[in-house]
């Protein structure tokens, strides 16, 4: 049966400044940039549109932003408190449909509202009703777009930032894109903004007179994604993605660039902890977790461990996971957010393994983890957390000698 | 089943004022389900789809967002050069009222631009909290100055703008007063039939739903299926009335839910036809 997919996006521009200022109002009188003050090479996490426009942009080396806008005012991010901001925003928006995604506390919300016009009425007006909620109860006001896809509703949040509110209907998406600047695509590489600009390309329209042959030939495999794009072709579900395929990810950004070895394990234990509980949740076990290390430098670094049969313990994944953490952890630079991703995915069996544990220990061990869920699910992800001793790690990386007050102040 | 009656202008009373009848909005995913338009047509064939069947729109997703001139000159496009339109106001205008609101209505006026000659009206559509106090009647007066050449059509929700020198003054300005028909609330703006500018007189029916009035569920709120015999009476009253004094007049069906409002609309573009038929019979008789 035919089904026009009705997709809202809500963006909060600049969620981290938006929930500072929600928590601060004399933040809202000056330019704001958040970035962790106690760092050594501190870089932009998130600034307002004022700092913005007096050309700050995030992920700069913060004596440099300060340089370009002196007189903002600079805060060390909070990102629990966005992490929580976020969730009231979810829990406004599940009231209306289950199908929705966002980031990690960015401010970016997709809600499929396909097939819920005889409940709720049209999505322009869920996205209004929700929007005046957020706006009346956290203070913040996020722009809103509907279309037929991720892709144009993403497009059409860019085009009316910092804010305001976008429709573009079935069958409209070419003409909506065709006059605007190619910039506004989303997952553009550097260098196929270098090729476009080289191309003489500036419009997305411009694109989209080429056919898939022509475009194969600038842009190799990424022709196809052109060609798509450009028309407003999209079938990406909402909800779905890598994660509903064959990937969990999680991100951990830490509150101040940290070495720390203990709050660096912490953090990788607590999202291999999560992942094992939205695992056994869906029935699933992972045979390779990914670790990627962001270094406040901007630099990063990706290692993996994996075994060959696929587990959901969280035991077994946590010393998964810290085993690629101690295989990547290379740098005696500071981190800024560590990535776990959980693939290789598979169904778990329900057939009971005869020799691999005792049997006084296997109930024992499952009801244990059972209890935990059970506790989670109540209370929430972070209702219960399983104690652990992490050990000092023998790293075997040469530049990562043991912290001291000395070798700190030299980092 | 939809059958789709002759598009043209419809006359009520003596005088012959032309009629159009119409919806408030078009794009709606149940008018596919209940069958007026083909299950397999996308939001953008709903227009060329609707004006087979109605010779004017209410704009309501202008209400949404500030109209963009390119997305409304898309549109006219597409549409022939006899088909109208009526443009919501923009709710910041309206319902979420801030100091800026001289750059928002320059905004609007410049997104609606391209509508030109097909513009029948811009309908100010007031909230319920908007009531006769001294700051509302001055930002009014400040809009209907902002919005002065083009025609122009309030609805008031609070029924406290239902007095004489409220009349008078729409009428002073030719601004339209916006006959409603809705559930009686004491609160409410009364259902009346008093024409302030003789070009053209503007009716919307919103159900009669007074349980899903109350809730705040729009699908509730809209959710109401008008009968032969209540058409029927604004025919044969308030219409034939208010036609008399006027020299156009556009009515729309707001009970969109489960394609009520085009079924409705139907129904009424019916009855005006016989009604003119009759009209007509009798004038020949008499000669």
């Amino acid at each position: 049966m035919f089904r026009e997919r009705s997709i809202i996006h809500f963006n909060v521009a600049d969620f981290a400044v938006a929930v500072e200022r929600m928590c601060d109002n004399s933040l809202r009188r000056r330019p704001l940039i958040i970035a962790p003050l106690q760092a050594a090479r501190a870089v932009v996490y998130d600034m307002s549109e004022e700092a913005y426009q007096d050309g700050v942009r995030k992920k700069m080396a913060l004596a440099q932003a300060k340089k370009r806008c002196p007189e903002a005012v600079v805060v060390s991010p909070r990102i629990e408190l966005y992490r929580r901001a976020m969730q009231q925003c979810i829990k406004r928006v599940k009231r209306f449909s289950p199908c929705f995604e966002h980031g990690w506390a960015d401010g970016h919300l997709f809600v499929d509202m396909t097939g819920t016009h005889r409940l709720f009425g049209p999505a322009p007006d869920v996205a209004w009703k929700v929007r005046k909620e957020v706006r009346n109860d956290l203070g913040i006001a996020p722009i809103w777009s509907v279309s037929p896809s991720k892709l144009v509703a993403k497009v059409a949040s860019r085009v009316v930032k910092p804010s305001g509110e976008y429709i573009v209907g079935a069958g409209e998406e070419e003409a909506f894109l065709a006059p605007l600047p190619v910039s506004l695509l989303p997952g553009l590489h550097w260098w196929e903004r270098r090729m476009l600009d080289e191309l003489n390309i500036a419009r997305i329209g411009e694109i989209a007179r080429l056919s898939r042959q022509e475009l194969v030939i600038p842009f190799g495999g990424r022709g196809d994604f052109f060609h798509d794009t450009s028309r407003g072709i999209d079938h990406q579900a909402v909800g779905g993605g890598a994660r509903q395929d064959s990937t969990f990810c999680y991100d951990h950004h830490f509150a101040d660039d940290t070495n720390d070895q203990s709050s660096v394990r912490r953090a990788v234990a607590a999202m291999a902890a999560q992942a094992g509980a939205e695992l056994r949740d869906g029935g699933r076990a992972v045979r390779r977790i990914g670790l990627r290390l962001i270094y406040s430098d901007g630099l990063s670094a990706i290692r993996q461990a994996s075994r060959r049969v696929g587990s959901c313990d969280d035991t077994v994944l946590r010393d998964m996971a810290l085993l690629a953490l101690e295989r990547a952890w290379r740098r005696r630079t500071r981190l800024r957010s560590c990535h776990l991703v959980c693939d290789r995915l598979h169904r778990r069996s329900p057939q009971l393994s005869l020799l691999s544990m005792l049997p006084e220990q296997q109930p024992v061990e499952e009801n244990l983890l059972g209890a935990l869920d059970t506790i989670r699910h109540r209370f929430g992800k972070c209702g219960v957390q399983r104690g652990c001793r992490l050990r000092a790690a023998p790293y075997a990386s040469p530049g990562l000698a043991p912290m001291t007050s000395r070798n700190m102040t030299s980092l | 089943m939809f059958t789709p009656p002759s598009v043209g202008r419809l006359a009520v009373g003596g005088a012959g004022c032309p009629l159009l009848v119409g919806t408030c909005g078009y794009s709606y995913a149940e008018w596919r389900d209940c069958g007026f338009y083909p299950a397999t047509s996308r939001s953008a064939d709903m227009l060329g789809l609707y004006m087979r069947f109605f010779p004017i729109v209410e704009l309501n997703y202008t209400w949404y967002q500030m109209p963009r001139a390119e997305a409304v000159q898309r549109m006219v496009t597409r549409v022939p050069a006899d088909f109208r339109f009526a443009a919501k106001l923009t709710r910041t205008l309206t319902h979420e009222r801030s100091t800026e609101w001289r750059s928002e209505l320059h905004r609007y006026r410049q997104g609606i631009a391209p509508l030109g000659e097909r513009l029948a009206t811009v309908l100010i559509q007031l909230p319920p909290d908007f009531d006769r106090s001294e700051a509302h009647r001055y930002y009014l007066a400040g809009i209907l100055d902002g919005l002065q050449g083009l025609p122009v059509a309030v609805e008031f929700r609070h029924a406290s703008w239902a007095v004489d020198q409220v009349y008078g003054e729409l009428e002073r300005r030719g601004v339209t007063l916006v006959a409603v028909d809705a559930p009686a609330i004491p609160s409410l703006f009364p259902s009346l039939d008093v024409v302030t500018n003789s070009d053209f007189f503007y009716v919307r029916f919103h159900g009669r739903n007074l349980r899903g009035w109350q809730s705040s569920n729009m699908q509730k709120k809209f959710d109401y299926d008008y009968q032969a015999a209540e058409l029927q009476e604004w025919v044969a009253g308030p219409l034939a009335r208010m036609a008399s004094h006027s020299s156009r007049g556009y009515v729309f069906f707001n009970n969109h839910v489960r394609g009520q409002a085009p079924r409705n609309a139907s129904l009424l573009q019916k009855l005006l036809q016989t009604r003119m038929a009759e009209d007509e019979r009798c004038s020949g008789s008499a000669q």
